[in-house]
């Protein structure tokens, strides 16, 4: 009974460490998701907890409270750290084959293993009837 | 055919990986140095020790476009980066102080522990103190230490990242010159 008690008391606290911090509104890390920490390896500013990505989030929670939009603070980032900092890169320009060479590299692969796996053309009729003649012809 | 078709596909793949393999990490793309924009103006408090001499509060505006500018970001946390760098830079002040103004920015750092690492290495070029790290972001910072190189008049001219060693820095304020 003690142990359900101690249990049930460590539950909520459990539940709260799900989400974010009370402090900045799910907005912001929506946000943050799609921008880059630019410290980091592979984490967006929404994961890290390196001291310029907690500063993003605090330039983003301000940014929406002065009524910017997503789109306006995306733009921010990008003017001083460049397209790189968006998690996923533009669909145009430069960046455009990261999305489209995976699709080419599927169609590419398809392409050979039907080109391998296809079923092979019958022989001409005529040919397979000289085989079994031959076939059928006493060795000489 | 088919034979060729392969040899093509791997001399291409591995071009790809050799160019990969070639390209410097610490090179990371700074959009203020590429397009030679203005260095973003910044208000900052001025750490207790150079109060005396450049006032309460530094601004970079009032600098910009007099001289050449080395704008260093470093926390006493950076360790050991910063702190090889700090007599690199501490030496090149004395050297060029002169003609080139040497600013550091303390980022995301307390301000007992930046005193500290000051006392440590003696630095007396001015230091400015931010906390949060806004300017840094202003500046498109990775993190530090970064230094960034500020021409005559007045536009990002490079960016260094990591730890700067003296034969890069003189490199640098040499292209600098006025």
């Amino acid at each position: 009974m003690r142990l359900l008690l101690l249990l049930l008391s460590l539950w909520p606290p459990a539940l709260a460490q799900e989400g974010p911090p009370p402090d900045l509104s799910p907005e912001v890390f929506r946000i943050a998701r799609e921008l880059r920490c630019p410290v980091c390896q592979g984490e967006s500013a929404a994961e890290s907890n390196s001291g310029v990505a907690v500063e993003m989030r605090r330039l983003i929670a301000e940014m929406l409270e002065e009524g910017k939009t997503a789109a306006e603070i995306k733009a921010f980032f990008v003017e001083r750290y460049g397209e790189w900092i968006l998690y996923e890169p533009p669909r145009r320009g430069v960046t455009l084959w990261v999305w489209v060479l995976p699709v080419v590299g599927l169609f590419l692969l398809g392409l050979g293993l039907f080109a391998y796996f296809r079923p092979r053309r019958p022989l001409p009729k005529e040919l397979l009837e000289e085989a079994e003649r031959r076939l059928k012809e006493p060795p000489a | 055919m088919r034979g060729w078709l392969w040899v093509l596909v791997v001399a291409f793949l591995a071009g790809l990986f050799w160019w990969g393999m070639q390209r410097n990490p610490r090179e990371l793309p700074s959009v203020l140095a590429k397009e030679r924009r203005p260095a973003p103006d910044f208000t900052l408090p001025l750490l207790p020790p150079y109060r005396a001499e450049w006032g309460e509060t530094f601004r970079l505006g009032d600098h910009l476009g007099k001289r050449p500018i080395v704008l260093s970001f470093w926390a006493s946390w950076c360790y050991p980066a910063c702190y090889e760098e700090a007599p690199v830079l501490e030496a090149a002040w004395r050297k060029h102080k002169d003609r080139v103004l040497f600013v550091g920015v303390n980022t995301q750092d307390k301000e007992p522990e930046a005193l500290r690492f000051i006392a440590q290495f003696g630095l007396t070029f001015p230091q400015v103190f931010d906390p949060r790290g806004r300017v840094g972001v202003d500046y498109g910072m990775y993190g530090v230490p970064e230094t960034f190189f500020i021409d005559g008049e007045g536009r990002v001219y490079a960016r260094r990242a990591g730890a700067i060693d003296e034969a890069t820095l003189e490199g640098y304020l040499k292209e600098l010159r006025p």
